[in-house]
């Protein structure tokens, strides 16, 4: 209690202390930092994933293939959540001659309940629900197909609808395989039309929305009683692959963000403890002398540094959340419409974040503290000289690779992380070294006080190479997040080249190859690839029926009563990697089976394992040989099976192609369509845009992240200039006392500021260029990806310039110090 | 530089006022002398009595309250800071209690110091000369953390002998110094006063080191007493 007490009298007493309230500063910016970070990349992420909800069309549900008990829905309703029904299936729609596969969804009025249904009607858009009895909806292809035209009337299941809009957007849970043209009709009118019946191909899904904790509690509730047959949670995690590591890529993002941001507020701790501890030794050394134990220093020490931490850290709480919140306001209309709640938890874990940061790097200067001994109070040159090797300083490196871990979740990222700050490190240590040797070198021909200048800074080598590595150190935090951050995300949304193919056709059968394939080229169409399709079921593994097997994964299960779509291919296609074993190849001696990761885990599966295939009347016995890690996300045709095309080409099978075509062919693609009476062509260009659309959401929200760590670092910067000011007033005292004129400081001081922040901004350049690089292909699996060079480069110099002129502004005061100090300072 | 006649330095009626906390406070009232070029005058006092303000208004570090003070012929109180820099550059060199040695650079290059300031080339050769006569040749790369007192405050005096200055300011040169050791600095200051015919306006309260020099004030209060020692 007296320390506690003794420890605020010397806080009160030294809160005047410039380095003390950098220090609380420092910390109070490091909680801000990570917490408005924390926070906002928090609701970031659950906004991404109500944008999940909204591709559903619920926060979470049930599907089946019978339609749900009403027990589902009456829990539902009893947690308050808002309840809907649906069921797919497909139906063949009739207008005179005229006759269309559709993709139908029968939905209550109540549907989507998250997401947007978008509705065209006489030249306008709308967003609606569910459509009432007797009408219907029908997308551009459905209209053209038929021939027909919104307010004319369609026959679907026997029944007579009015085409009430055109389907624009529906919540389709991210399905990439639309097989048909689409409808959406009324549930009951389905019902009523017998199309739900038993036998029927409908798959049926019961969706739920509402407060997170109710749908959580749902869902618990459901997992806890047996699912109905064949009936499979749906969640917003679940939702499409390729969705999922677009997710996946925009949290990556984030906590780098969040990453950069206290690595950086620790090097303005660093910097302001070292320069606290620098001012503490002399008190130290006469409490010591006066016969002060070194324990009671040291508790003394970390008592008015707790004194000062704890408020710092719970105000800087309350600024992370405010600021959160206003950035949230602010960014919300780049962001989902779903409101999310403010969480507390981030900025109370950045704050002990924060605490620890607090802790770690400033350790090592105010631990020395402990070893000053009492004679140091006659010369202070009896301190022991910092040693070049010092177990302390592993410290901070420790704190740094904890946190570098907790945030990124992933020992690769943190590697490559920790391990390119490390290399910026010794490379803007060795370049500050060397720039200063050819200082010195050009110091004696240069104009008097360029040479000044450069002398001081040569003169000052080890805390000028100090304050360049901390320089790079922040700058190639900000020009990873501002420059290598950003292109890495125009990376990622090139990843999806123009020509992806837009269009997949579906059921062509062999004769009709040849035909087919000149009737696209004549239209333009680029990037044919065409694909054989068997549809089958896994029927054993290693002579063992699957109903036989049990497996751990509950997928599996609903995989094995699915019909499969089986391939096969004597190259390896793109986007695939062979991980495991040997690709089968064109013409092994026995059948052979490519399986993909997903399956590998899901079933246990490893090489040498035999599977049983029924396909048609046939049956196919195939040796897992390779396995591979497909890129889901790549838009392209892939297979979780394939097979090697000498024993699997007998199978009964039709063929799947994928091209690109450029927009504005819809009629001459309907008339291909009726055409080949058998064929469903897709069109992928409508979920494609979808995507891009995420991919702007996410891209808006780092922004937004990002302006906060760059406002850090700015602040990092001024913390580390300031470092050294008490030495710069003192030498700048002298100098005038010498009859230096201010314009020789200046000068002196711009040289001595530009020089640092070319060796900064040439350093943190190289690093960021070099950490973008690795990033982009280790990472982001952006082959090819080269960080911006031109704008790294102009940014260096950039940083040069301001890193001059925040030296400058931050010296005005020193060049306007009064001679009078040196004897006052007697 | 001034006629034998004329003083170099003289102080007319000089005042000086601050605001303390406890309001208008006088450090200095009516303080008036001369010195002439090569003399060397103490300026002595009680600690507070005013003499190191005195001594930074006659080296052009401050500008009085009220009062005239002329070094070299210039009035110092008419000429902005910068001036004064110039000034001081040209004809002042100081010696501090403290040495005010900058302890990141070597003894050599702290010498070096005036003598790049005014752009000079041969800086680093004439700061070797400065040691080399100070007796801290071999001692050239050391820095002051490496240097007893004594040897450091030499080379303050080297530093403040480097350009040739006209008038070398020293407060309480040997302040911090043990008596031998303050006796072997002040032998120096004397034998370059002597040698360079610089002038040597220092201020102590050491009555030994007053009594060598050929005048001097006793300040009290910021008053001058009786000359201290007789011309």
């Amino acid at each position: 209690m007296k320390l506690l007490r003794l420890a605020l009298r010397t806080l009160r007493r030294e809160w005047h202390l410039a380095e003390l309230r950098t220090l609380a500063a420092s910390l109070l910016l490091a909680v801000v930092a990570l917490g408005v970070v924390a926070t906002l990349a928090s609701r970031v992420e659950r906004g991404l994933l109500a944008s999940a909800a909204e591709l559903i069309g619920g926060d979470a549900g049930l599907s089946a293939p019978q339609a749900l008990p009403q027990a589902y829905a009456d829990e539902a309703r009893r947690r308050e959540l808002a309840v809907t029904r649906s069921a797919r299936f497909p139906s063949v729609a009739f207008a005179g001659e005229r006759g269309q596969l559709l993709d139908v969804d029968a939905v209550d009025r109540a549907w989507p309940l998250r997401g947007v249904l978008e509705l065209a009607a006489h030249g306008s858009s709308t967003i609606g629900h569910g459509p009432a009895p007797g009408t219907v909806y029908l997308d551009h292809r459905a209209l053209v197909a038929l021939g027909l035209a919104v307010g004319q009337r369609v026959q679907v299941g026997g029944q007579q609808l009015t085409i009430a809009a055109e389907l624009v957007r529906e919540p389709d849970g991210g399905e990439l395989v639309a097989m048909a043209p689409r409808a959406v009709m009324n549930l009951a009118d389905a019902q009523r039309a017998g199309l739900l019946g038993v036998g029927s191909r409908a798959g049926h899904q019961l969706l739920v929305a509402g407060a997170p904790a109710a749908v959580d509690g749902w869902l618990a509730w459901a997992k806890a009683h047996p699912l109905p047959q064949g009936a499979r949670l749906v969640t917003t995690e679940q939702t499409q692959e390729r969705m999922r590591s677009a997710f996946d890529r925009a949290g990556a993002f984030l906590r780098l963000t969040a990453l950069l941001s206290a690595l950086l507020a620790g090097v303005a701790i660093a910097l302001a403890a070292q320069r606290y501890a620098r001012r503490k030794t002399p008190e130290i050394a006469l409490l010591r002398a006066l016969g002060t134990a070194r324990g009671r220093v040291i508790g003394l020490l970390v008592a008015t540094l707790a004194a000062l931490a704890v408020p710092m850290a719970l105000l800087g709480v309350l600024l992370a959340l405010g600021v959160a919140e206003g950035a949230w306001r602010l960014a919300g209309t780049q962001l989902v419409h779903v409101p999310t709640t403010l969480p507390l938890l981030p900025a109370l874990g950045a704050a002990a974040m924060g605490l620890a940061v607090l802790a770690g790097f400033a350790l090592p200067p105010l631990a020395r503290l402990a070893e000053v001994p009492p004679v140091a109070v006659f010369r202070a040159s009896m301190v022991r000289r910092m040693r070049r090797v010092d177990t302390l300083y592993l410290v901070p490196a420790l704190v740094a690779l904890a946190l570098i871990w907790s945030q990124s979740g992933s020992a690769k990222l943190a590697g490559i992380l920790a391990a390119s700050l490390l290399g910026v490190a010794v490379v803007a240590a060795l370049l500050a070294l060397l720039l200063l040797w050819l200082a010195r070198r050009i110091a004696p021909g240069a104009h008097p006080a360029l040479r000044l200048g450069l002398a001081a800074l040569a003169r000052r080598r080890a805390l000028s190479t100090v304050q360049a590595t901390a320089l790079s150190l922040g700058l190639v935090a900000l020009l990873l997040l501002a420059v290598v951050a950003p292109a890495l995300l125009d990376g990622w949304r090139r990843e999806l080249p123009a020509d992806t193919p837009n269009w997949f056709a579906l059921n062509l059968q062999d004769d009709q190859r040849a035909d087919f394939t000149q009737r696209l080229q004549q239209l333009g169409a680029r990037e044919l690839n065409m694909l054989p399709l068997a549809m089958g079921k896994l029927t054993s593994i290693n002579g063992t029926p699957v109903d036989r097997l049990h497996f751990a994964d509950p997928r599996a299960k609903d995989w094995v009563d699915r019909q499969l779509r089986l391939s096969w291919t004597g190259t390896l296609p793109p986007s695939n990697r062979v991980i495991a074993g040997q690709w089968v190849g064109a013409q092994p001696p026995r059948a052979e089976v490519s399986i993909d990761t997903m399956w590998r885990d899901m079933f246990g599966l490893k090489l040498g394992d035999r599977m049983r295939f029924d396909v048609g009347e046939g049956t196919l016995d195939a040796t897992v040989a390779s396995v591979r890690q497909v890129d889901w996300s790549s838009f392209r045709v892939n297979f979780f099976l394939l097979l090697d095309p000498a024993h699997a080409s007998g199978l009964p099978h039709t063929w799947l192609a994928s091209f690109y075509l450029p927009r504005g062919h819809a009629e001459a693609l309907a008339q291909l369509s009726r055409d080949y009476g058998n064929l469903s062509l897709v069109d992928v260009d409508a979920l494609l845009d979808r995507v891009r659309e995420i991919v702007g959401q996410v891209g808006g929200a780092v922004r937004w992240v990002l302006a906060f760590s760059l406002l850090a670092g700015a602040l990092v910067l001024a913390a580390a200039l300031a470092t050294s000011a008490a030495e710069r007033r003192h030498e700048a005292a002298l100098l005038r006392t010498l009859g230096a004129r201010r314009g020789q400081l200046r000068l002196a001081a711009a040289c001595e500021f530009a020089l640092l922040g070319l060796i900064a901004g040439l350093t943190s350049a190289l690093g960021a260029a070099g950490a973008g690089w690795w990033l982009g292909r280790a990472v982001f699996r952006l082959d090819g990806f080269m960080p911006p060079l031109a704008p790294l480069a102009g940014a260096a110099l950039l940083s040069a310039v301001v890193i001059m002129l925040l030296g400058l502004a931050g010296t005005r005061r020193v060049t306007r110090t009064s001679p009078m100090r040196l004897l006052r300072e007697q | 530089m001034s006629e034998p006649s004329q003083p170099l330095l003289e102080a007319r009626d000089v005042s000086k006022t601050v605001r303390g906390p406890e309001g208008r406070l006088d450090i200095l009232a009516g303080v008036s002398l001369a010195v002439h070029a090569g003399e060397s005058f103490a300026i002595v006092g009680a600690s507070g009595s005013g003499k190191t303000t005195l001594l930074g208004l006659l080296a052009g570090l401050d500008v009085p309250s009220a009062g005239s003070i002329h070094l070299g012929g210039h009035a110092l109180e008419a000429m902005d800071e910068e001036a004064r820099a110039d000034l001081r550059r040209r004809m002042v060199g100081f010696v501090f209690q403290s040495f005010h040695l900058l302890p990141a650079l070597t003894a050599e290059e702290n010498v070096m110091l005036p003598l790049e300031l005014e752009g000079r080339d041969d800086a680093r050769a004439r700061a070797h000369e400065a040691l080399e006569a100070v007796g801290l040749g071999a001692r050239r790369r050391h820095h002051p953390a490496q240097l007893s007192g004594g040897e450091q405050q030499r080379v303050a005096i080297a530093r403040a002998y480097v350009h040739g200055p006209h008038v070398l300011f020293a407060d309480e040169p040997t302040g911090n110094l043990d008596q031998r050791t303050g006796r072997h600095v002040a032998d120096l200051l004397f034998a370059l006063n002597r040698d360079h015919r610089t002038t040597l306006v220092l201020v102590t309260h050491d009555a030994t080191l007053a009594a060598r020099c050929s005048r001097g004030v006793e300040l009290i209060e910021g008053r001058l007493a009786a000359p201290a020692v007789a011309p």
